[in-house]
């Protein structure tokens, strides 16, 4: 193995422990719903109700049912709803949960020593909210606007806030108003990577000292009509529509794509010594996080990015209890994975694909698939992972599948991949009060 | 032990040029590249002119531009700029260096979605009479028909960052932000970190960014953010004047490479400059509107100079944000007497968007690389269009002629939409 060049940030710094999960998701809604959900096996990926799914190639997602942001946001901020757009909301409210679940209120760190990382992207637009102006506008040959008729008559039915309702950094700015949160605050955009990428800068300035709490998040509300057209078109969506909760198949010979989902997974990342100074509860610790690019999706890219992850955390292969996968089931995705586990695990660590129960979240997936296995470590208990009944020999890992089993090491690593090689592997540590 | 970062490499692509070189000129001969729209007929849209990359050819920068085709220019603006740059830096050979060792940090935009097919999506769904919800159903059957799916998957916001590091064959972190106007600066500062603490060697970061399509243009015509100027453009973008009525879109990117000081003095590279200080708050105020007494600002300006090691009178040169809004530029004002104070009057300070108009996320690396290149050469390019003194804006902004000052520092603010206000200061390098 290569010299060490990047421990020094991991022991000579300051630790840094989760202790607020807020989670909105097709499995449920905050942390005992979710593991319940997981441990019982349960999907959340059903037929697309949210829009008429009957023109699209791929008819299934995770929704999140019975979600209403008026009813959980912020009295103060009430007025602010028509601002933002359902990927937003779900930003904003899995904020506020996260906080509530870490006993934080507004004031209670100072202004300047709490900061916010959330994953995010642009929202598509609402239909309603364009629509008049696109009538207004249509060409008689119906090839497109009358550019004229747009920017003249048409822009008067655009509503004044529309593009704020979209941009990706609102979440983050919603919350810090809601929490008056001045220290750092950024967004990350680089897809289903973005919640890993999120998570290591919100580790770097916490160990920096910039911060002592972080808010940390994703959130993503794919199932939309301009969303699903989109992605029918170049994303592998899974044609299973007669069996929505098994066609995600994660490492599954007989994989045919994936599924959206929606909702947000965030998290209180925090000092250790701030979390003991309140004494909090502690979901558990997060050790390091690498990422990189795996140009061409051929593995040893991932592969270098997982081993830089370990050594950041000084940690070997056989520490680790099991790799939480991306797990997207689509074909060549998941053999690239595959790839990247095997080559330095080998093909015995337990791979744990919790993606198949609720779909893609997107900018919201990492770290909702990380709380999987934030929950397993403390729990004790590794769930199986849904529809993996064949293995592929393209997929050369062992899928832990079936009734939930004994977690037997301290540590798991999250593994993200955009499909142009950007990697993320997120090492966590079961919490043990003792050490 | 932190590290020291220094800039070894700087890239552009902007209205005013496609290279420092042609940049710094036109910015010290104070050309405005601002002019009426062309990209698409926005004759009837309340301000219908902007500052756009003319005569933009891909094929000078990669090798197969047809593979980029699909890409948007978010993308196609990075890899021209992050060219230049890794150029520069001498590393655009994939066998030089630990590739591994060298990342990306990109802030950028989102993706424009196929416009025709949008508004036929739209006008088909919509109901036939009066306003109500939308056919979803039908909606879907006209995109999935219309849209171009691999032009729609090259939209998504990680493809910038993502082919910046599979063309330069850069494998080490890869990250993309997008804090609005904050963004190129905020990914500097934070590129700059993973250096200082050992992340990686090289950061080739930056920010790329276009919004002049008929769907950014119409967004930002809807919150009145813009100067309606329409009988004189090049005029329009007028910072820190009394008659500033809003901020010019521009577009384009720049890149810079970071690296850290001993792994760029061992391959003895050129270093244009050392990143010294970088401050990053949130003003928690509100969406679109900076804090009145620019608490943020204060406090990033102040964290930068801290992180730096300077007093405020160290700073020769100020780049504001300057985006010629009212309300910018009298917050941006304040918040530089709150932390300069007396010397804030004896400061020079100017803004590159009366010139260039404001690049979103692009504007904070361009308007970095114009501030090295000042500092470098010592000579201090102008706010341009600077006629009428506003009352509350009584700063030395440099007006309308380029000045030759000899300094060692320079700041450079940026304040994005959302509250994110960053800080960077860049200092000469200098030896031991």
């Amino acid at each position: 193995m290569r010299p060490n060049r990047v421990t020094d940030m991991a022991t000579n710094s300051r630790r840094t422990v989760l202790t607020g999960f807020g989670v909105i998701s097709p499995i449920g809604t905050g942390p005992d719903a979710v593991w319940q959900s997981l441990h019982a096996g349960t999907s959340g990926v059903h037929t697309i109700t949210r829009v008429n799914p009957a023109n699209l190639p791929s008819q299934m997602a995770g929704e999140v049912r019975d979600f209403s942001a008026k009813s959980l946001i912020d009295k103060s901020y009430r007025r602010t709803l028509n601002a933002m757009a359902r990927t937003v909301e779900f930003g904003v409210i899995g904020c506020q949960l996260a906080m509530q679940d870490a006993g934080l209120a507004k004031g209670m760190i100072p202004a300047e020593r709490i900061g916010i990382e959330f994953a995010s992207v642009m929202g598509a637009t609402d239909l309603d909210d364009l629509a008049p102006a696109a009538k207004i506008s249509l060409l008689p040959d119906e090839s497109g606007p009358n550019m004229a008729a747009w920017g003249g008559e048409g822009l008067t039915h655009v509503p004044p806030l529309w593009m704020l309702k979209y941009l990706p950094n609102m979440p983050a700015c919603h919350a810090s108003v809601i929490y008056d949160i001045q220290g750092p605050s950024n967004t990350q955009i680089p897809g289903d990577t973005a919640g890993g990428v999120a998570m290591a800068e919100a580790v770097r300035i916490l160990r920096r000292g910039a911060a002592d709490v972080m808010i940390v998040g994703g959130s993503e509300a794919k199932v939309h009509p301009l969303s699903l057209s989109r992605f029918n078109l170049f994303a592998q969506f899974s044609k299973h529509n007669d069996d929505p909760e098994g066609a995600i198949r994660p490492f599954d010979r007989d994989r045919d794509g994936t599924a959206p989902g929606e909702g947000t997974a965030t998290f209180i990342l925090e000092t250790l010594e701030s979390a003991r100074a309140r004494n909090a509860k502690i979901y558990g610790e997060v050790v390091a996080v690498a990422s990189g690019v795996d140009r061409g999706l051929t593995g040893p890219g991932l592969a270098r990015v997982i081993r830089n992850a370990l050594d950041m955390a000084g940690l070997t292969p056989s520490d680790i209890d099991h790799v939480n996968a991306h797990g997207t089931g689509t074909t060549r995705g998941d053999a690239f994975e595959a790839r990247g586990i095997a080559e330095v695990f080998g093909t015995h660590v337990p791979v744990f694909a919790p993606l198949s129960r609720f779909g893609n979240l997107g900018a919201g997936s990492a770290l909702m698939e990380l709380g999987c296995s934030v929950l397993a470590l403390q729990h004790g208990m590794l769930p199986g992972t849904l529809n993996h009944a064949n293995p592929d020999p393209a997929c050369p890992v062992y899928v832990h599948t079936g009734p939930a089993k004994p977690i037997t090491q301290p540590y798991a690593v999250k593994l993200s991949y955009t499909d142009l090689g950007q990697c993320t592997a997120v090492v966590i540590r079961k919490w043990n009060d003792d050490r | 032990m932190r590290k020291r970062v220094v800039i070894t490499g700087m890239g552009v692509l902007t209205p005013l040029g496609a290279s420092v070189t042609d940049l710094f000129t036109s910015q010290i001969e104070g050309r405005s590249a601002v002019g009426p729209i062309t990209r698409f007929d926005a004759h009837t849209f309340p301000t219908n002119f902007a500052s756009e990359v003319k005569g933009f050819d891909l094929g000078k920068y990669v090798r197969d531009a047809t593979r980029y085709k699909n890409c948007g220019l978010n993308t196609q603006f990075a890899l021209a700029a992050g060219r230049q740059a890794i150029e520069d830096a001498g590393l655009l050979d994939a066998n030089v260096g630990d590739r591994s060792r060298m990342g990306v940090y990109l802030g950028s935009g989102e993706g424009s979605d196929e416009f025709p097919a949008l508004v036929r999506g739209l006008a088909h769904s919509a109901p036939k009479e009066g306003h109500g919800p939308c056919d979803t159903g039908e909606f879907t059957r006209v995109m999935l028909k219309w849209m171009d799916g691999p032009r729609e998957g090259e939209q998504e916001m990680y493809t910038p960052a993502g082919h910046l590091a599979t063309t330069f064959a850069l494998d080490g972190p890869n990250q993309a932000c997008q804090t609005a106007c904050a963004a190129s600066s905020q990914a500097i500062g934070e590129a700059t970190e993973m250096i200082r603490w050992g992340e990686a060697d090289v950061m080739v970061a930056g920010g790329s960014h276009s919004m002049i399509h008929p769907l950014g243009v119409s967004g930002f015509n809807r919150l009145t953010a813009l100067s309606q100027r329409n009988e004189s453009p090049r005029t329009a973008s007028r910072p820190f004047d009394l008659n500033r009525d809003g901020f010019v879109i521009g577009e384009g990117a720049g890149l810079v490479v970071l690296e850290e000081l001993e792994h760029a003095r061992a391959r003895k590279a050129t270093i244009y400059a050392e990143v010294t200080g970088y401050g990053t708050t949130a003003d928690a105020y509100r969406m679109t509107d900076p804090h009145p007494e620019g608490r943020g600002a204060i406090r990033a300006m102040a964290d930068a100079l801290r992180d730096a090691g300077l007093k405020p009178t160290d700073i020769g040169y100020i780049n504001a944000h300057g985006t010629s809004t009212q309300a910018n530029d009298s917050t941006e004002t304040a918040a530089i007497k709150g932390v300069f104070k007396d010397y804030a009057y004896k400061v020079p300070i100017s803004s590159s968007k009366s010139m260039l108009g404001h690049l979103i996320a692009a504007a904070g690396v361009v308007e970095l690389v114009i501030s090295i290149t000042a500092l470098r050469k010592g000579i201090i390019p102008p706010t341009i269009n600077y006629e009428t003194p506003d009352p509350v804006c009584d700063l030395d902004y440099v007006p309308n002629t380029a000045r030759e000052v000899r300094f060692h520092h320079v700041l450079s603010n940026s304040f994005g939409f959302g509250g994110q206000n960053i800080a960077l200061v860049a200092s000469r390098y200098l030896e031991g």
